[in-house]
């Protein structure tokens, strides 16, 4: 299920312009960050994915849908979104009632449910936590819990936003695995992040915004490369690109062992 | 993120003057028109008596649009509820078997009027008071701290109490939940609403009291103030005045002869 | 400046400690981070060290609490305020609620320890001048972002000059601009001499820059212990679920690769990785 966004502008009530003419094409199957410092629209973007805010000038198509013709609710059957505090919508007494809050408003089938919920929680790992109430867990597993009903929409198209602040390295690579699942099973995954080094090593495609605008859109290598551009976005690049620039490498490593290659290569070029 | 205070900042003498000052014409306003006869008198304090002070503390015209947009629905169903249905002869209007009477449109105007200084009062109060500075002056004459800082907290933490439901609607909504349409759907959508907006506020609260405490909150033992709040001699007299002035006001209203 | 000895403590209501013969000295104006990986009791340490165990969470604590000399359990909430002051993750809880202006905010806990109004606005405008925030002073602290609100945390709590800052994750919810600006104010903290800082954090590159020491707890042990390129950077820190830096990373699959001879602590942050490569 594709997306479009076609010109879109919004103006909050009070006035602030925080998007101006964006367009924007994401085909199914995508794994694309959107990076920028705060205040850059991010998340007043992703918002307009699902509905809950419906421009002021141009329009959001998932799929064939205008955005501005649903509600929410009805646009959560294909895109579902991650909010970044977890407690802004815990409110089951169990874990397994929680998840499976999602399903239920979809009119799923009680087995339905039961299938749903079964594989979101073995996807993040909480399976054994399900009859424990969810306050009973540590913040970083109720971060992992509501990825798990964001999981059980089953929706196409996946929005996590902030998925990685406040955790410690187990729970990120837990996070950066399902991220992984998820582009096996061929969702498409949008990633609202501050982490450089996940974005790079998760997402194949950037957008990079300042101010409203998108100022870059591309392959990660190569918005990862524009030094000038990020600088004036707000931004730095990830810790391994950061090397290679320093070390004088030519190329934009996505991860260790290609970095490696890279330091491998110029020795032998200064032998 | 703001909080819901209509206070606006000004260099003012209106503004310098002492929290107990600004209360006490505050009360002579809300009394003279509590007893004021006449739709002449109640425009009159209006317009000489509560507009002048607002221009002293340059402050008049959100006042005035303040005023004018609170009163007029009170205005709209006083004007049609006494012109309909209080007696009277002079009728200006017929609308089937409802007659609308010069009487009664008179009556409703009167109420307006009054009800209007009131609202302009409390507005200009508000607009010219700070309501840290107002709770300091309470403090200062032997309220609890608090007492004090319950007031305050709740006036700051209103619009991030709404800014936090409006994050639940939206998280549950994402999550499918249908919250327009009919009462019973949206009865329905109501605890996955309350639910995370309560337990999300207790955990709040947990937090905000441990900062309380790390800043010597519950300490026993007098407190100072960065802020002094200046009072003079003739503030003083002139809240006296005032107080004697709203006692002769409500005196003969409430002795029988 | 702390000294815990054979520190245990239970959750009430918990079977199981999660703190166990906790044993730990920091003298006085050292940078000390802890690190480790969730519910190893990093957070418990803190409210241990700040008093909230046991004043506000009740629970078994067992074992020697001292803090600037003072003995932590036994002296009240509101004393300890000028002794040890304690700032957490979430920046917007820690405003207090009753003032209006950042100046007033971080005036408020010295106008609860009644100290004389002249002596209250220099050191207010200290503490601003050390967190970077004297340009907001007459701001409402609502109408400042996250990071913002951070620093206005620290100044409120070090306005009250305690010996020791205890610090939990205070750069979870923040940007990487923010998280630069309060790891620069607890620089310039550290850098007087006076306070000792105590910080529980997760980004290791930040933390390998700024701290002295490097504390690592593992389910309420302390199972490492000193300097921070030497901790972050051994193969038994990720091990425990600490984590570690990409440039760490690298370093270790190079050895594994035999395109460097990786021989002592690996590196953590860029400059020692540059170096490190060359």
């Amino acid at each position: 299920m594709r997306v479009k966004v076609e010109g879109l502008s919004y103006r909050y009530p009070q006035g602030v312009l925080a998007l101006q003419g964006i367009d924007l094409s994401i085909e199914a199957g995508e794994s694309l960050a959107i990076i920028g410092e705060n205040g850059a629209g991010k998340t007043t973007l992703a918002k307009h994915l699902n509905g809950l805010l419906k421009p002021t000038q141009g329009r959001v198509l998932v799929g064939d849908l205008d955005t501005r013709q649903l509600s929410t609710a009805q646009l959560a059957r294909f895109v579902s979104y991650l909010f970044q505090n977890p407690d802004d919508q815990l409110f089951e007494r169990t874990v397994w009632r929680e998840v499976a809050f999602g399903p239920r408003n979809l009119g799923c089938t009680p087995q339905e449910v039961e299938a749903r919920t079964q594989r979101a929680l073995e996807t993040v790992g909480l399976l054994a936590h399900a009859q424990d109430n969810p306050f009973d867990l540590h913040p970083s597993e109720r971060k992992l819990l509501a990825l798990a009903a964001t999981l059980a929409m089953e929706a196409p198209i996946i929005l996590l936003d902030e998925p990685t602040t406040g955790l410690d390295h187990r729970t990120l690579e837990m996070i950066g695995r399902v991220v992984e699942r998820l582009k096996e099973w061929g969702r498409t995954v949008i990633v609202i992040s501050h982490d450089m080094d996940f974005c790079m090593e998760h997402c194949a495609r950037i957008v990079l915004m300042a101010q409203g605008r998108v100022l870059a859109d591309g392959p990660s290598q190569e918005v990862f490369a524009h030094g000038e551009l990020l600088a004036r976005a707000g931004v730095d690049p990830p810790q391994l690109v950061r090397l290679s620039q320093a070390l004088g490498l030519p190329g934009v490593p996505r991860q260790v062992d290609e970095f490696l290659d890279l330091l491998a290569i110029s020795r032998q070029r200064s032998r | 993120m703001r909080a819901p205070t209509l206070y606006l900042e000004r260099q003012s003498g209106l503004h310098a003057l002492h929290p107990t000052t600004k209360l006490a014409l505050s009360g002579l306003f809300l009394t003279g028109a509590a007893v004021m006869p006449g739709l002449h008198w109640l425009l009159a304090l209006f317009a000489f008596g509560l507009l002048p002070l607002a221009a002293w503390g340059q402050v008049a015209r959100p006042l005035l649009r303040t005023s004018l947009a609170l009163i007029w629905p009170f205005a709209l169903s006083l004007l049609l509820i006494q012109g309909f249905f209080a007696p009277g002869e002079q009728v200006l209007f017929r609308l089937g078997p409802l007659a609308l009477k010069q009487e009664g449109l008179l009556l409703g105007a009167l109420f307006t009027a009054r009800i209007l200084v009131w609202l302009g009062t409390a507005t200009l109060l508000m607009l010219i008071t700070r309501p840290d500075h107002l709770m300091q002056a309470f403090t200062e004459q032997g309220l609890p701290h608090q007492i004090s800082y319950i007031v305050l907290a709740t006036i700051q933490i209103i619009p991030r109490f709404q800014a936090k439901a409006q994050t639940i609607l939206d998280a549950q909504r994402s999550r499918g939940l249908e919250t327009e349409g009919l009462l019973t759907v949206r009865l329905r959508a109501l605890l996955p609403l309350i639910g995370p907006l309560i337990l999300g506020s207790i955990l709040d609260v947990d937090e905000r009291a441990m900062a309380l405490e790390a800043r010597a909150f519950s300490r026993r033992g007098p407190k100072t103030y960065l802020t002094v709040l200046s009072d003079s001699l003739g503030q003083r007299l002139l809240r006296w005045l005032c107080l004697l002035l709203m006692v002769a006001m409500v005196l003969p209203r409430l002795a029988p002869w | 400046m702390i000294a815990l000895h054979n520190v245990h403590y239970t959750y009430p209501g918990s079977e199981l400690p999660t703190l166990h013969e906790l044993t730990l000295s920091v003298p006085s104006g050292q940078f000390c981070a802890l690190v480790g990986p969730n519910r190893a009791g990093k957070s418990t340490l803190c409210y241990v060290l700040s008093g909230f165990i046991p004043h506000f969470y009740r629970g078994k604590l067992a074992g020697d609490v001292q803090v600037a000399g003072v003995d932590v359990p036994r002296t009240s909430l509101a004393e300890l305020a000028g002794v040890v002051g304690l700032v957490f993750q979430n920046p917007f809880n820690q405003i207090s609620g009753a003032r209006f202006s950042v100046r007033e905010e971080v005036a408020f806990g010295l106008e609860n320890l009644g100290v004389p109004r002249e002596e209250i606005l220099p050191r207010v405008d200290q503490a601003l001048a050390l967190v970077g925030l004297g340009a907001l002073a007459d701001r409402s602290p609502y109408a400042l972002s996250g990071g913002e609100q951070q620093r206005l945390a620290l100044a409120s709590v070090m306005v009250m000059r305690p010996k020791v800052l205890v610090l939990d994750e205070p750069t979870a919810q923040l940007d990487p601009r923010g998280t630069r600006a309060v790891f620069e104010a607890l620089r310039r903290i550290s850098a007087q001499g006076k306070t000792t800082v105590f910080m529980v954090e997760h980004k290791l590159e930040w933390v390998a820059t700024f701290a002295d020491r490097v504390v690592v707890l593992e389910q309420g042990r302390l199972v490492a212990d000193g300097d921070p390129r030497a901790i972050l950077g051994s193969p038994a820190a990720w091990g425990r679920g600490v984590g570690r830096t990409r440039y760490t990373e690298a370093a270790q699959r190079g050895g594994e690769r035999g395109l460097i001879h990786a021989s002592g602590p690996l590196p953590v942050t860029l400059e020692q990785a540059t170096r490190f490569f060359q």
